[in-house]
Order: structure tokens, then C-alpha cells, then sequence
């Protein structure tokens, strides 16, 4: 069969002088990654400093900027002149943002009469003669300018090629005003902004390809699949379901939740380790909590111990000087910080949850969840979605899946993708093709199928899963072991969830191992009840009958369904000769326009 | 797309069944959803060059 899809385009003019990167730019993190177009391969670049996650923070010190991790490292020195978590601060007003993530680092300050928003820092030096140093006011198109040319330039130094262009992700939510200002922000940069791509599509992007690239000989280039894509960060997180279709995504809903996500983590294990410390030193140490150089301190130790946690069973919790001059340590171990933290773990799989609720569907319509972002390292996410998600999902995150990407360079992988399929293009081309006219397409609302099993006891063999774009050609084979004369009967299929009772659950596996105890509360007498997922033949669209299939035969039924939903059917032995054509037909559609209307 | 393999048993032709040229259109597919496709990845490509040039997927193939 040859590519219906895949084949790239051909671009409509030479932009050669472009070099375009994937940006992921989030409000903890940024990382850059490059695909070349002779390879195809989606690169993560590492900064000077060697860091793939380079943390989304500027530092002035003494008329020096500082990024990335070397600027984390001030926020706990020189906490007033370091700027972080201000991605999403970008084309608001200052009513309109919520500074409480920056509370341990600079303050944001009202701007342009509250139009917009800036930092007070000292960036220059104290000039002699002088008691303090002239404090300057930055925009946060000015921030977010500097990063996004300190990020362009550690690609530069790594390519070898001055980067000129970026796809950068964003979250769905990102308004146009927003995604306005980035613009300008990153071409004050020097970056041409060639797409915005949403954070989980660029996740579930840059996953595909490399599945694509690892099994291409051998696995079917790409199937259709219902996909929860969740994008867990440092303090957001956001959620995506999206239909995979012939490798087009459609986004069936989007869940959000602004106060969750590592950082949210982070809190549990500064308290534990505040009530330890407070506990052992009694009134000799004051709480660290109530310093706000100790609770800086805390806080990047409790993430350094969440993320060792995510790879061992336990960790050792140690900050030198914490409080009135002690050094604390405290070992913590991963099922107790599971303990602490089941009430935000928890938020996670209810977040992914009221997902799968908003686009209508059940938890079994999900074939696969896609962890994406630094949080999705944490074992226990994942072990909480694998029990409440069947064992048919699939949950690919590193403690489930030893060929899982790395969750925290998932997005800036799809962004390259992305910007190197499209680098091509003339800008207005690729504009023109993310115009609704182009992206908003009619979908199936139901699945298409045959009819099959004796009279009385048909059921429903799935050819077009729902939620398919048109136009769409599906091809399906089927065994006829008798042969004779057969009754090709295509249907729409009406999916339903069929609950049974039985003793015992059929839940994921990976959940429930070696933490039975942990949830006792889930456990209790009643029976359990087995819930599966059937197709259920609805409305005939179409029978065809094929005459004189040799025993044993396979019968091949291709569907099309144009852009206006019309219906073409081929049946044919497959292996008979031309002479024995099959059987063709069409069922007229329901003259929706080529271009649908939303 | 790959060819789907269906484990499932076509019903045989009920005697008394005819149609000309063995194709019987019985009814029209239920309205569509109006959704709209995520513009990345090749087959997005694919599928607005398609859409742009009003190509279906066999002449594309040319
Ligand atoms: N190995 C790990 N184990 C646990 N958590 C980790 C690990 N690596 C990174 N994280 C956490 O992931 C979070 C950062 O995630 P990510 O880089 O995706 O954020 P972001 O998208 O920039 O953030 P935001 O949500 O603030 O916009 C931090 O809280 C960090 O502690
Ligand atoms: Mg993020």
C-alpha cells in the first residue's frame, strides 16, 4: 500500500536562509531541540552548562545576567533580583496574573497602568560613589526577549548556525493578546516565529515520530487511537485528549489546573522536612519556614529529593545552615512521601479523569496516556492511573515504559518536528494552512464497520474508529473460511460500556503490585464489577454481495468517505484476477460542504 | 494506513438476496461533528495541501 499521508510536501519556496529550532518555553523550564531535514531526527540541545532543561529564570549579580540553573541558584541568594515563573505573564495585564508562583524570587510590578506587567531588579552594577544600585524596571516581553536570545544563541553555539526561526509550544489556553506578545517578544530575539503548537500536541508529536523512526519496517506506520496526553510541569498542569487519527490529531477536550504540579510536590516535602527540623531542634531552631532564606532553601531541596525519588527508594534531605546556623538532614523514603503527598498525587489522575469526562467519553475509549513534563517522572502518577485506567490503556511514562522519551524534552522534540516540516514555507502559507477553513473538518460522529457472526448473533467488526476527520479511506481484511457466496454489510457502530459482576477486578496490573495497603479505602466487599467496552452495529449504510470466494480467501472491503460524507465501498477476493472485479458502490452523503463550517 | 486484519465471520448471502450490480445503498452516514484537525505533523501536511487544492487521496498519489 502506498503512503496516503505521509509523503512531506513539496515547499512552495526556497526560505533557506531560515534555521529553526523547537522551543519549548514553560514557566519553570525551556529546552530547545533541533531536527535536521536529511535526517529527520529530533535532537534535545544541551546548554553551555550542559543542561537539557534549562529553568526559565534570569538573575542580575553585580551587572551580570545569569540563566538557566546558575540564575536558580540566586533564588535563594539573591532572591529580589531574580526573575522566574513569568511565561504566563506574557500580553496580561497586571489584574489579570497571578504573582503567587513568584513569591520567592523578584516581585512583579504594575506597568503602563496596569496594562502590563514588569520586574524591579538591579541589573547594573553600583556605580562608585553611589549607596545602591539604580534599580531598572523589565517588561516581561523584555524578560522573556532576553531568555529567548540567551536560548538561541546555546543553539547557535551548538548547530554551528545562527538560529533565526522557532515552532514554540504553548498551552491551549494561551490567548491571542498572548500569543501576540511572544511574537514580538521573540522577534525582538531574532526568532521568527514560524507556529505556536499546543504543549500536549508537540508532546504526542514528537512521541509518534520516534515510534515511527523505531519500528519503521517492522510495525504498521501508525494506527488510530484515542490518546490522554498529560503535560505535567513545575505549576501548571494541563491535560489533553486527543483523537489519533491516519496520524491527524484532533483535540476532543482540554482539563487545566494552574496550581498543580511539581512545585505543588515540592510544598509536601517542605513541610515534612520544617516540622522535622522544628520537632528535633525544638526552640533552639526557628521554623525555616518563617525565614524566607530557609524556605528557599527548602524548596530546592525537597525538589532535588522528589526527583531522586523518582528513581530510588529513598533520599536523603540535607541543607547546610537552614535555620539559626543548623544543619539539618533527614532521610525520607519514596512510600513515605507517597503517603504525604496522596492528596495531590490524587489531583493528578482526577485532573486526567475530568479530561476523559469532558470529551464525553469513558476511561476505556483511552488507548494510550501520554505523560509529558518533568512531573510525569514521578513513579506514583502513573501507578495511580494504571488503577484507575483498564489494563487495555496503556501508560507511557518512564517507571511503566522502558522505552518511554524523557517526559521533560517530549515537547521541544515535537516543536522541532514541527519546525523542520515547515521551515520551508512562506510564511503566509503556513499561516494559511492553520486557517479554520483548512483545520475544521466534519468528523464521523459514529464508527463505521461491518456487520458479522449468523443472523441473531451479529456483532460489530470496527473498520473507522468515530472522531475521524474526512475525507478518510480505511482498508480491512476478513478470513472466509468456508467460502461461497458472502454478505458484505457495512454499518455504523454505536459504542456502549457493558458492566457485568464478577469476583474479581480486571484492573491495570502495574497499579495495584506491591502497595495494596496503601488504598485501603478503594477496598471493600461488594462484587466487582467488570466493565468492558462493545460496538454495537447501528444504522446499514450499504450491503454488498460477493460471489464465489474460494475456501479459505480473504476478503478485502476498502470504505472511503469523501469530504461530503459520501460513502464508496470496494469489496474484492483478494488474490482473484482482474476479471473477477469485486463489487463497487457508493452511498450518496449528506451534502455537507467540502469545507465543513464550525 | 495499514490493512486491518478482522477476526470476525462474514455472514453468507442469504438466498433470496439481490441488488444490481450485487451494491444496495441502504442509508446515508449520521451528520458529522465539526472539529478541528491539529495543524502539525506530515499528515496534517498531507491533508491541508489535499483540502487547499480540493485533491482526493488518489489523485494526491499521482
Ligand atoms: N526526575 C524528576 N522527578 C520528579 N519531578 C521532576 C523530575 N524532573 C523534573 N521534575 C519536576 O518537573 C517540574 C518541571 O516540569 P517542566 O519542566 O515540564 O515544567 P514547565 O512546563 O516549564 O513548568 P510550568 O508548569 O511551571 O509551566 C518541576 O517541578 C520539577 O521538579
Ligand atoms: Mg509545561
Amino acid at each position: 500500500m502506498s503512503d496516503d499521508t505521509g509523503s512531506p510536501p513539496e515547499p512552495q519556496s526556497q526560505e533557506s536562509s531560515r534555521i529553526a529550532i523547537g522551543l519549548a518555553f514553560g514557566n519553570s523550564n525551556s529546552s530547545i531541540a533541533y531536527t535536521s531535514q536529511t535526517e529527520g531526527k529530533a535532537e534535545v540541545i544541551a546548554n553551555e552548562e550542559g543542561d537539557r532543561q534549562i529553568p526559565s529564570i534570569l538573575s542580575y549579580v553585580a551587572g551580570e545576567e545569569f540563566q538557566g540553573t546558575q540564575a536558580k541558584e540566586q533564588i535563594a541568594r539573591n532572591p529580589r533580583n531574580t526573575i522566574a515563573f513569568w511565561r504566563d505573564f506574557l500580553g496580561k495585564g497586571f489584574g489579570d496574573v497571578d504573582p503567587s508562583n513568584c513569591h520567592a524570587s523578584a516581585h512583579p510590578v504594575e506597568m503602563d497602568g496596569g496594562q502590563g506587567v514588569g520586574f524591579e531588579v538591579q541589573e547594573h552594577d553600583v556605580v562608585e560613589g553611589e549607596a545602591e544600585g539604580k534599580k531598572s524596571t523589565l517588561s516581561v516581553s523584555e524578560v522573556t526577549t532576553r531568555h529567548l536570545r540567551r536560548l538561541a544563541k546555546s543553539a547557535s553555539d551548538y548547530l554551528g548556525k545562527s538560529v533565526n526561526a522557532a515552532v514554540i509550544t504553548v498551552p491551549y489556553d494561551f490567548t491571542d493578546a498572548q500569543k501576540a506578545a511572544l511574537t514580538s517578544a521573540a522577534q525582538a530575539a531574532g526568532i521568527e516565529v514560524l507556529q505556536f503548537i499546543p504543549e500536549p500536541v508537540a508532546a504526542l508529536l514528537g512521541h509518534d515520530a520516534k515510534i515511527q523512526q523505531a519500528g519503521e519496517q517492522t510495525q504498521p506506520q501508525h494506527h488510530d487511537r484515542t490518546i490522554i496526553v498529560a503535560d505535567l510541569g513545575g505549576t501548571r498542569s494541563d491535560v489533553a485528549v486527543i483523537a489519533s487519527r491516519g496520524g491527524m490529531y484532533t483535540t476532543l477536550s482540554t482539563a487545566h489546573d494552574y496550581e498543580l504540579g511539581g512545585a505543588t510536590l515540592d510544598k509536601v516535602l517542605v513541610e515534612h522536612a520544617a516540622k522535622a527540623f522544628v520537632k528535633q531542634y525544638g526552640r533552639a531552631g526557628a521554623d525555616p519556614r518563617t525565614n524566607e532564606r530557609s524556605l528557599a532553601k527548602l524548596t530546592i531541596e525537597a525538589e532535588a529529593v522528589r526527583k531522586a525519588l523518582s528513581l530510588g527508594a529513598s533520599a536523603s534531605f540535607s541543607v547546610e545552615s537552614l535555620s539559626d546556623g543548623i544543619d539539618f538532614s533527614l532521610s525520607v523514603n519514596r512510600s513515605r512521601f507517597e503517603l504525604l503527598a496522596n492528596k495531590t498525587l490524587m489531583s493528578f489522575t482526577r485532573l486526567i479523569e475530568s479530561a476523559v469526562q469532558k470529551a464525553d467519553l469513558d476511561v476505556l475509549d483511552i488507548d494510550t496516556i501520554l505523560l509529558a513534563g518533568g512531573a510525569s517522572h514521578t513513579p506514583k502518577i502513573a501507578a495511580n492511573l494504571a488503577s484507575r485506567f483498564p489494563a487495555t490503556t496503556t501508560i507511557i511514562s518512564p517507571s511503566t515504559d522502558p522505552h518511554a522519551l524523557n517526559p521533560s524534552e517530549l515537547t521541544a522534540r515535537g516543536a522541532a518536528i514541527q519546525a523542520s516540516l515547515i521551515q520551508g514555507f512562506e510564511h503566509q502559507d503556513i499561516e494559511d494552512s492553520t486557517e479554520a477553513v483548512v483545520t475544521v473538518t466534519p468528523h464521523l460522529s459514529q464508527a463505521i464497520g461491518l456487520v458479522t457472526g449468523k443472523e441473531g448473533e451479529e456483532s460489530f467488526a470496527l473498520i473507522v474508529e468515530p472522531d475521524t476527520p474526512v475525507p478518510v479511506r480505511r482498508t480491512a481484511q476478513i478470513t472466509v473460511p468456508a467460502g461461497g457466496d458472502v454478505l458484505v454489510r457495512l454499518a455504523e457502530g454505536v459504542h456502549h460500556i457493558s458492566v457485568s459482576q464478577a469476583e474479581k477486578a480486571a484492573t491495570n496490573g502495574a497499579g495495584g503490585k506491591a502497595d495494596d495497603d496503601d488504598d485501603s479505602e478503594d477496598e471493600d466487599d461488594e462484587p466487582e464489577e467488570v466493565r468492558s467496552k462493545v460496538f454495537k452495529a447501528g444504522k446499514v449504510l450499504a450491503e454488498a454481495g460477493l460471489r464465489g470466494v474460494k475456501k479459505g480467501a480473504k476478503v478485502e472491503v476498502q470504505v472511503s468517505v469523501a469530504g461530503d460524507l459520501g460513502v464508496t465501498v470496494v469489496v474484492r477476493e483478494v488474490g482473484a484476477g482482474a476479471q473477477k472485479g469485486g463489487v463497487r458502490g457508493s452511498v450518496e452523503g449528506t451534502g455537507v460542504a467540502q469545507n465543513g463550517s464550525a | 494506513m495499514a490493512t486491518l486484519q478482522l477476526a470476525a465471520a462474514l455472514p453468507s448471502l442469504p438466498s433470496d438476496w439481490s441488488a444490481e450490480k450485487d451494491f444496495k445503498a441502504v442509508s446515508p452516514l449520521s451528520p458529522p461533528t465539526s472539529r478541528a484537525i491539529e495543524p502539525v505533523g506530515p499528515h496534517f501536511l498531507a491533508h491541508a495541501r489535499r483540502k487547499r487544492h480540493k485533491r482526493t487521496f488518489s489523485e494526491d498519489e499521482r
